[in-house]
C-alpha cells in the first residue's frame, strides 16, 4: 500500500478517504484536519489561553500535542479520578507529556479537591459509574478554566465518540441533544467556551498520530467502563463502517452541515447559577452538588418538590452518553 | 489477511511490527512478533 501524497510505502490506511499515508506525509494530513476544524467552527484564536482536558489517553494527548506544535498556549488539566492503577498510570503519563514538552499542566484530584473517587460514587450514588464520572469532568473542567482564566476548553473527542453519540441521541429523538452536538460550544452564563479539534479525525487516525509521534498513552481502557452504552454505540457503526467506509463521516459531518441548523429550535436551555457553588445549572442546584451530597451523605437543603426535572432529565442521558449538557450551539 | 483470521476489523485496531505501524495489506512471516493494539475508547473525555 502506498501513500497517497508521495508514493513511499503507508503506515496508516484511511478507508473512507480511500487513502493511505506514509509517516512523514501523516504528520501532514492529521494536524491539516486539526486546522480546518479549528477554522470552520472558529475555535481557537491565536491568542487564546486553552486548556485541554488531559486523560492520559490517545486522543487527549494527541490533541495537546498537536495544538502545541501548531504554537498554541495550551496548558493541560488532568483530573485524577481515583482509579487504582488506572488512574495512577494515567497521571504518570500525562506528567510525563508534560514534563517533555515544558507544558503547564494542572492537576486536580476528586477524593482530594472534592472527597470522592469515582468507584465510591459508582457504588454510593443513584448515577451510573460513567455518568458521575463524566458529570466530575466537565464540572472540574469548567471551574478550573473559570478560576484559571482560559479562553476556552479543548476536549480530545474523535469522529467515532460524535458519532457515537449523535447515533444515540438520535435512536432517542432527544433532539435537545442533538440541537447541541456542535464541536464548537461558545461561552454562556458562566460556561467557558469548549472546542473539539478532533471531530473530523477517526479514533484510528488519533492513535496512530499518537503511536507515531512516540507518545506514551494509555492503551488499557478505564476497567469501569466495560460495556458501557457508548461501546455498543461504537461497534454498531463500526460493522457499518466495515462494509461501507464513510458511513461514520458522512452520519455526524454531513448531521454538522444539514441538519443541526434544523435542530436549533430544540435548544432551550436557561442557566443559572447554583446556590451552592455558583457553577451554572438549570436548576437551584448544579447536578455536581447533587451528585456529590448524595455520595458523601451531605444535604443541600432542596426540598423533593424542588427537585429541577429537566436537570435529571439531561442526567438521565448522560447515563449513557458521555454529552456535553450546556451550550446554545451543540 | 491475519486480521481477516482473528474476525478483528482493521478500522479498530493499530497493527505493529517490531515498532512500526502496518498497513493491512503487508505480509507477514510467522516469525514476526505482531501487537494488535486496540483503538477504541469508551469513557467521556
Amino acid at each position: 500500500m502506498k501513500c497517497r501524497r508521495c508514493g513511499e510505502p503507508a503506515v496508516i490506511e484511511v478507508r473512507r478517504h480511500n487513502a493511505a499515508y506514509c509517516k512523514a506525509c501523516f504528520f501532514h494530513v492529521f494536524p491539516e484536519q486539526v486546522k480546518r476544524a479549528i477554522k470552520q467552527y472558529d475555535m481557537l484564536r491565536p491568542t487564546d489561553r486553552i486548556l485541554v482536558a488531559v486523560s492520559g489517553g490517545k486522543d487527549s494527548l494527541a490533541l495537546w500535542d498537536v495544538l502545541l506544535r501548531l504554537g498554541y498556549d495550551a496548558a493541560g488539566l488532568y483530573l485524577g479520578l481515583g482509579i487504582g492503577e488506572y488512574s495512577t498510570r494515567s497521571g504518570e503519563v500525562t506528567k510525563a507529556f508534560a514534563s517533555e514538552r515544558d507544558a503547564e499542566l494542572i492537576m486536580v484530584d476528586l477524593e482530594r479537591d472534592h472527597g470522592y473517587d469515582i468507584p465510591t460514587a459508582g457504588r454510593k450514588g443513584s448515577r451510573s459509574t460513567c455518568a458521575v464520572c463524566g458529570l466530575s469532568k466537565r464540572y472540574v473542567f469548567n471551574r478550573a478554566a473559570l478560576e484559571g482564566g482560559f479562553d476556552v476548553i479543548a476536549t480530545g473527542h474523535n469522529l467515532d465518540d460524535e458519532a457515537a453519540t449523535l447515533l444515540g441521541n438520535t435512536l432517542r429523538w432527544q433532539t435537545e441533544y442533538i440541537a447541541r452536538q456542535s464541536p464548537a460550544l461558545p461561552a454562556k452564563d458562566g460556561m467557558v467556551k469548549k472546542v473539539k479539534p478532533l471531530h473530523r479525525l477517526s479514533e484510528l487516525e488519533t492513535a496512530a498520530y499518537a503511536f507515531l509521534r512516540g507518545i506514551d498513552y494509555v492503551v488499557e481502557e478505564c476497567p469501569l467502563v466495560a460495556g458501557n452504552t457508548q461501546l455498543r454505540y461504537k461497534d454498531a457503526m463500526n460493522a457499518i463502517e466495515a462494509n461501507s467506509p464513510g458511513t461514520k463521516a458522512q452520519f455526524f459531518l454531513g448531521y454538522l452541515d444539514r441538519a443541526m441548523p434544523l435542530f436549533k429550535k430544540e435548544d432551550t436551555a436557561q442557566l443559572v447559577a447554583c446556590e451552592a457553588c455558583g457553577q451554572p445549572t438549570t436548576g437551584r442546584f448544579c447536578a455536581f452538588c447533587r451528585a456529590r451530597a448524595q455520595i458523601l451523605g451531605e444535604r443541600l437543603g432542596e426540598r423533593a418538590d424542588e427537585r429541577d426535572t429537566t436537570d435529571d432529565m439531561r442526567e438521565l442521558s448522560d447515563e449513557v452518553l458521555p454529552v456535553e449538557i450546556y451550550g446554545d450551539a451543540r | 489477511m491475519v486480521l481477516d483470521e482473528l474476525g478483528v476489523n482493521p478500522d479498530t485496531v493499530l497493527v505493529i511490527r517490531s515498532g512500526e505501524l502496518i498497513t493491512r495489506e503487508a505480509r507477514v512471516d510467522d516469525a514476526d512478533e505482531i501487537e494488535i493494539r486496540p483503538v477504541i475508547s469508551g469513557g467521556s473525555a
